[in-house]
C-alpha cells in the first residue's frame, strides 16, 4: 500500500466502520453480562420502578402509564450513570485503554460500540418494564398512543443520559467521580424543566427569566413530557438525538486527546 | 519498515525522547536497550501511535504514525509494557476478538490461530478467563495477540517479562522464526536478553540513542579489544549520558 503522507489513505469505509463498532459492542456486552453488576443494576432498577408504578397506579386508579413515565427521569438520573460510569473509567483502571487505542479501530468506533452496548443494557431495562403496560391491557383498554410515545421518549431520554455518562467516564479515571458528575448533569437537565424550579429561577431575575430560558433551551423534561403525553415531536427528537450525537463526538475527541 | 526522524517527546519539562533517528528494515531484530526511564517505552508507544511525537516524524511501512494512526495500527503488532488484557474474557474469545478486529476471517483466521496457539503454548488455557491465567501465560497471550495477524512490524516492550527460562528460549526461537520479512523492535533493560536474539542494538540513555550497531559488529569489536559487549555498551552510555543513570545500567548487566 502506498502512503500519501500529506492526506493519508481514506478512513475505513462505512461498513468497515460499523463492523468495528459492532465488534466493540459484542465485547462490551460480553463484559457486562459476564459479571453480576449488570444483573444487579437491572433488577434493582426494575424493582424500584415497578414498585413506584404499582403504588401510584392503585392510588390513582387510572388506566394509564403516567405514574411510570413521570417517575422515570428520576430513576434514570441514577440508572444511566450507573450503566455508563465504567465504560471508560474501567479501562483506565485496568490499563486496557492503551490496548483499545492500539487496535486498528478509530476512537469513534470504540465510542459508538461502547455506547451501543449501554443502549442495549438500557433496552433490556425498558423491556423489563413491559409487564406494566401488559397489565393495563389485561385490565382494560388504555390509550396505546401515549404509551407508545412515552416509551419512545423514555428511550430518547435514556440515550441522552447514557451519552452524558459515557462522556464523563472518558473524562475521569474514577468511576465514582464519573457517576456523580453524570448524575448531577442529568439531574440538572431534569430539574430545569420542573415548573417549581423554573418559577423559582424566574423570580430571582424577572427581567431575564433565567428559569424559562433554561426550560426552553436546555431542559430535557419539557421535551420528554411531550412524548409522555403522546406527542411525538420533531423538535424533541432533534433535541435528544442531536445532543446525544454531540456528546458522543465530544467523547470521541476526549478519548483521542487522552492518548497524549 | 520503521523510520524515526529526529523524534522528540516531552512530558512537561522532562525530555523522554530527544532527537532520535534510526531506521529498521525487514529481517532485522533490533534490541532497544536502556535503563529504566531511558525512553524505551515512550519511543515504542509513539511507534504504536499511542503517543504523538512533539517533534520529528515516525514512519511505519510508509505511514506517518501521528497522521495516519489507523493505517499504522493495521501494520503493527504491539505488546505493551503493562500488557493489559481484557481480564473478563476467556482466552479463546479474546484471541477471536483480536482476530476479528484485525480483519482475520475463515481459514486464514483458523490457520493463524493454530500457529500462535502452538508457538505461544496456549492450548491449555484457552477455556480459562484471562484473569485466571498466571503472569507468564498473560505475557504469552499478549504476544499471541500481537503476532496473530502476522504484522510486518512487531513492537515488543519487555516481552520476556514474567517468562520462565524455557519460555524465554521458546520466545527467542519464535523471534528467529518470524525474522524473515519482518521488522522486529524489542525493548529490554537486560543486555544479555537482547544480545541473545537481536541482530542489531539500539542503546538509549537519558532520552537519546547513544549506540546503534549490529550485534555481530559489537561482538567483533569487543573481541578485538579483549573486552565484553557489555563493556562497550557501558562505554557508549558513559560517553553519551549523564553519570547518575550508569549504576542502573550496570545493574542490568546481570542476565
Amino acid at each position: 500500500m502506498t502512503a500519501d503522507a500529506t492526506t493519508g489513505p481514506p478512513l475505513p469505509p462505512a461498513h468497515a466502520f460499523l463492523r468495528g463498532a459492532g465488534l466493540v459492542l459484542r465485547r462490551e456486552l460480553a463484559a457486562w453480562f459476564g459479571g453480576a453488576i449488570a444483573y444487579v443494576v437491572l433488577v434493582v432498577s426494575l424493582l424500584a420502578v415497578g414498585s413506584l408504578f404499582v403504588h401510584e397506579f392503585f392510588a390513582a386508579g387510572k388506566l394509564d402509564m403516567a405514574p411510570f413515565f413521570d417517575r422515570l427521569p428520576l430513576v434514570l438520573v441514577l440508572l444511566a450513570p450507573a450503566i455508563s460510569m465504567r465504560s471508560w473509567s474501567e479501562d483506565r483502571k485496568q490499563r486496557t485503554f492503551e490496548l483499545w487505542m492500539t487496535l486498528p479501530l478509530e476512537p469513534a468506533q470504540i465510542v459508538l460500540g461502547k455506547y451501543a452496548a449501554s443502549l442495549c443494557l438500557y433496552a433490556v431495562f425498558l423491556a423489563g418494564t413491559l409487564p406494566l403496560p401488559l397489565m393495563l391491557f389485561a385490565l382494560g383498554r388504555p390509550d396505546p398512543g401515549p404509551i407508545t410515545a412515552g416509551y419512545a421518549g423514555a428511550a430518547l431520554l435514556g440515550a441522552l443520559f447514557l451519552a452524558i455518562g459515557q462522556l464523563f467516564s472518558s473524562l475521569t479515571g474514577d468511576q465514582i467521580v464519573a457517576f456523580l458528575a453524570s448524575s448531577f448533569t442529568c439531574a440538572f437537565l431534569v430539574a430545569t424543566g420542573e415548573a417549581r424550579v423554573v418559577d423559582g429561577l424566574d423570580g430571582l431575575a424577572p427581567a431575564v427569566a433565567p428559569g424559562s430560558l433554561l426550560a426552553d433551551w436546555v431542559a430535557a423534561t419539557p421535551r420528554y413530557e411531550a412524548f409522555a403525553r403522546g406527542l411525538l415531536t420533531a423538535s424533541g427528537c432533534v433535541y435528544f438525538v442531536g445532543l446525544s450525537a454531540l456528546l458522543l463526538a465530544w467523547n470521541s475527541a476526549a478519548v483521542s486527546g487522552r492518548r497524549t | 519498515m520503521i523510520r524515526a526522524q529526529n523524534v522528540t517527546r516531552r512530558f512537561g519539562d522532562s525530555l523522554a525522547v530527544h532527537s532520535v533517528t534510526f531506521s529498521i528494515g525487514p529481517g532485522e531484530i533490533v534490541g532497544l536497550l536502556g535503563a529504566n526511564g531511558a525512553g524505551k517505552t515512550t519511543l515504542l508507544r509513539m511507534l504504536a501511535t499511542y503517543l504523538p511525537p512533539d517533534e520529528g516524524r515516525l514512519l511505519v511501512c510508509g505511514h506517518d504514525a501521528a497522521r495516519e494512526p489507523y493505517w499504522v495500527l493495521r501494520k503493527i503488532g504491539y505488546l505493551s509494557e503493562h500488557n493489559a488484557l481484557f481480564d473478563s474474557m476467556r482466552v479463546d474469545d479474546f484471541l477471536d476478538f483480536i482476530a476479528r478486529v484485525r480483519g482475520l476471517e475463515g481459514t486464514l483466521s483458523a490457520g493463524r490461530r493454530a500457529f500462535v496457539l502452538d508457538r505461544c503454548g496456549l492450548a491449555d488455557v484457552l477455556a480459562k478467563r484471562v484473569r485466571e491465567c498466571s503472569k507468564g501465560f498473560r505475557q504469552r497471550i499478549g504476544l499471541a495477540a500481537a503476532i496473530l495477524h502476522d504484522p510486518p512490524v512487531l513492537l515488543l516492550d519487555e516481552p520476556t517479562h514474567g517468562l520462565d527460562p524455557l519460555q524465554v528460549a521458546a520466545f527467542r526461537d519464535l523471534l528467529r522464526e518470524l525474522r524473515p520479512g519482518h521488522a522486529i523492535l524489542l525493548s529490554s533493560h537486560v543486555l544479555a536478553e537482547v544480545a541473545a536474539v537481536a541482530t542489531r542494538m539500539l542503546v538509549m540513555h537519558d532520552a537519546r540513542i547513544v549506540l546503534d550497531e549490529p550485534t555481530k559488529s559489537l561482538e567483533v569489536r569487543a573481541q578485538a579489544a579483549g573486552r565484553s559487549v557489555e563493556d562497550l555498551v557501558l562505554d557508549a552510555v558513559r560517553a553519551g549520558g549523564a553519570p547518575e543513570v550508569q549504576p542502573a545500567l550496570e545493574e542490568a548487566r546481570a542476565p
